[in-house]
């Protein structure tokens, strides 16, 4: 079967830049692929040359097997970036104005339903909240029934709550067999949604994988961290770091010997967490960042 | 069907998207009848005295018309134009089955409705003054065709403005010089001879020209009307093309 979206050594530059320095990824039918990197690094650029709204300056990309400015366009949905519909509609309006734009398009009312907005609600769009206003341009999105959906950061500025809900949406949507391509900086989002990720930097894909392939590979090793102001543990070999002692490739099952030898040893310590590497580990080491801070902590004990 | 079906939501959802800005709407029906109150009410024409608004009102009709009819489509689909490009809605539609010449179609229907609403407004004033002129069938044609001119031209200064503030400098730095040197409230033999080519130009002009020939002065209308009517293709396809649906 051939695939749904394919770029070959996609070149895109703005003067002297290159937003797309040879990019080439293949997506395929009913599969969820995220794009994923840093501000900059050309995720939007090649969404806009994969819909046929820009076009590359070298290389080639194909839509449903054709070039995407002649695709069957009844079958293709856009959310785009900092999107701004007519704000002096309601959200049914806008729904139905896009609705009236195809052939066969979805119920309207139903779509606003299933992204959690009222059909009925008469509120104009400019003074819906941040995350209605995302819900909405994502029903615009789907009227159509689209079979290939490109979501460029779908769920910017939209509460957690809100957020469960579309990724409930959009896990419809892929059981349902639509193909999505979804650019975000949430690395929770991409790691539930897709099944396989392409972190994109400098204009180039670094390294494509499914979310499991990418943390194995890039995500470093478990962490226990025992935050104390011992600098050593007798037959362990921790590291020391600011943060306290950190024993790397730790086992949960193992974090008991740990405890009972910190215990033995007389060491004192205030708090002790331990945590997988996650798809953000990867996305850090990948992307060269080393900002570790505010990474969740899957098991965390405090004395 | 399909295509008309897609105009008509565009068209809808333009229409609602007016109609809802209050001060769009108050000052697209105020401005004409301002003009009127400055020019008929309070300055009033001075015939035979030469020089400027030395015609009868009728005389005028062409201009007052013309300040609706150059205006409102130059600064709103050229603002409009804008504002789809900031707000990536183009980016959104050129994924659409909807076309660009579909798309300035529908919002040229809008602004010739809008038109053709003020420009009733604006005559009806002008008989209220007094003025005395023809309410020729012409004008039915006159007013839709000279929109759909400068639709076409407010598409193409939106396009190619770097943003709303732009795109309305622009319309008003065209349509200032257009209004004054179309033969509408400046009549011809006040101007110097070798600037009158510059005036045939303006497509104002023709249209001037000849809503003053079916209205006031009698003389050629059909001239004026088919050098109106392909402009108004020729400035409609520029339009359509330049709209900045993709990068």
């Amino acid at each position: 079967m051939d695939p749904v979206l394919v770029a070959e050594n996609v070149v895109k530059r703005y003067g002297d830049a290159a937003a797309l320095a040879g990019v080439s990824l293949s997506v395929d039918e009913g599969e969820v692929f995220a794009l994923v990197g840093p501000n900059g690094a050309g995720k939007t650029t090649l969404v806009r040359c994969l819909t046929g709204t820009t076009t590359p300056d070298d290389g080639e990309v194909r839509l449903l097997g054709t070039d995407p400015t002649v695709a069957r366009k009844q079958r293709v949905g856009l959310l785009p970036q900092e999107f701004s519909p007519p704000d002096r509609l309601t959200a049914g309006e806008l729904v139905g104005y896009y609705a009236g734009l195809y052939d066969d398009p979805r119920d309207p009312e139903t779509v606003l339903r299933e992204v959690g907005l009222d059909p009925e609600d008469d509120t104009w769009y400019g003074d819906l909240s941040g995350g209605q206003k995302r819900r909405a341009c994502v029903a615009a999105a789907l009227v159509n029934g689209p079979d290939v959906l490109f979501l460029d950061e779908p769920t910017t500025a939209v509460d957690p709550a809100g957020r469960r809900a579309l990724w409930s949406v959009f896990e419809d949507l892929a059981a349902g067999g639509t193909t999505i391509l979804l650019t975000t900086h949430d690395m929770a989002e991409a790691e539930r949604l897709a099944d396989r990720v392409a972190l994109l930097a400098d204009g180039d894909v670094a390294a494509t994988g499914t979310p499991s392939e990418l943390v194995a590979a890039h995500g470093g090793p478990t962490r226990l961290v025992v935050e104390t102001d011992a600098d050593d543990l007798p037959g362990f070999e921790p590291e020391r770091t600011a943060e306290g002692l950190v024993f790397p490739d730790v086992a949960p099952e193992d974090i008991g010997d740990i405890v009972a030898a910190l215990d033995d040893a007389g060491v004192d310590f205030e708090a002790l967490s331990w945590r997988e590497p996650t798809l953000e580990d990867a996305y850090l080491e990948l992307a060269g960042d080393v900002e570790h801070a505010g990474l969740d902590s899957a098991l965390e004990v405090r004395r | 069907m399909s295509r008309a079906r897609r105009i008509a939501a565009e068209a809808t959802g333009t229409y609602r998207t007016f109609i809802r800005r209050r001060t769009a709407v108050f000052f697209t029906f105020f401005f004409p009848v301002l003009l009127i109150v400055i020019f008929a009410g309070l300055v009033r024409t001075q015939s035979g005295s030469g020089g400027l608004f030395s015609e009868p009102t009728g005389y005028y009709v062409p201009a007052y018309l013309a300040t609706v009819v150059l205006f409102t489509p130059l600064s709103r689909v050229g603002s409009t134009v804008a504002r789809h490009r900031e707000g990536n809605r183009f980016e959104k539609l050129a994924t659409t089955p909807l076309t660009r010449a579909e798309w300035l179609a529908a919002h040229t229907l809008v602004n010739v409705a809008l038109i053709a609403a003020a420009s009733a407004v604006l005559l009806v004033a002008l008989k209220l003054t007094g003025a005395e002129f023809a309410l020729s069938p012409w004008l039915a044609f006159f007013v839709p065709v000279a929109s759909v001119v400068f639709c076409g031209i407010g598409a193409v200064l939106g396009s190619v403005a770097d943003g709303q503030d732009g795109a309305i400098a622009m319309s008003n730095g065209v349509a200032l010089p257009l209004l004054f040197l179309s033969e509408t409230f400046v009549q011809p033999e006040l101007f110097p001879a070798w600037f009158l080519p510059v005036v045939d130009l303006s497509p104002l002009a023709y249209f001037a020209r000849g809503v003053r020939a079916a209205t006031y002065s009698g003389g050629d209308v059909v001239t004026n009307a088919t050098v109106l009517a392909v402009l108004a293709v020729v400035a409609f396809a520029f339009g359509a093309i330049l709209i900045p649906w993709t990068e």
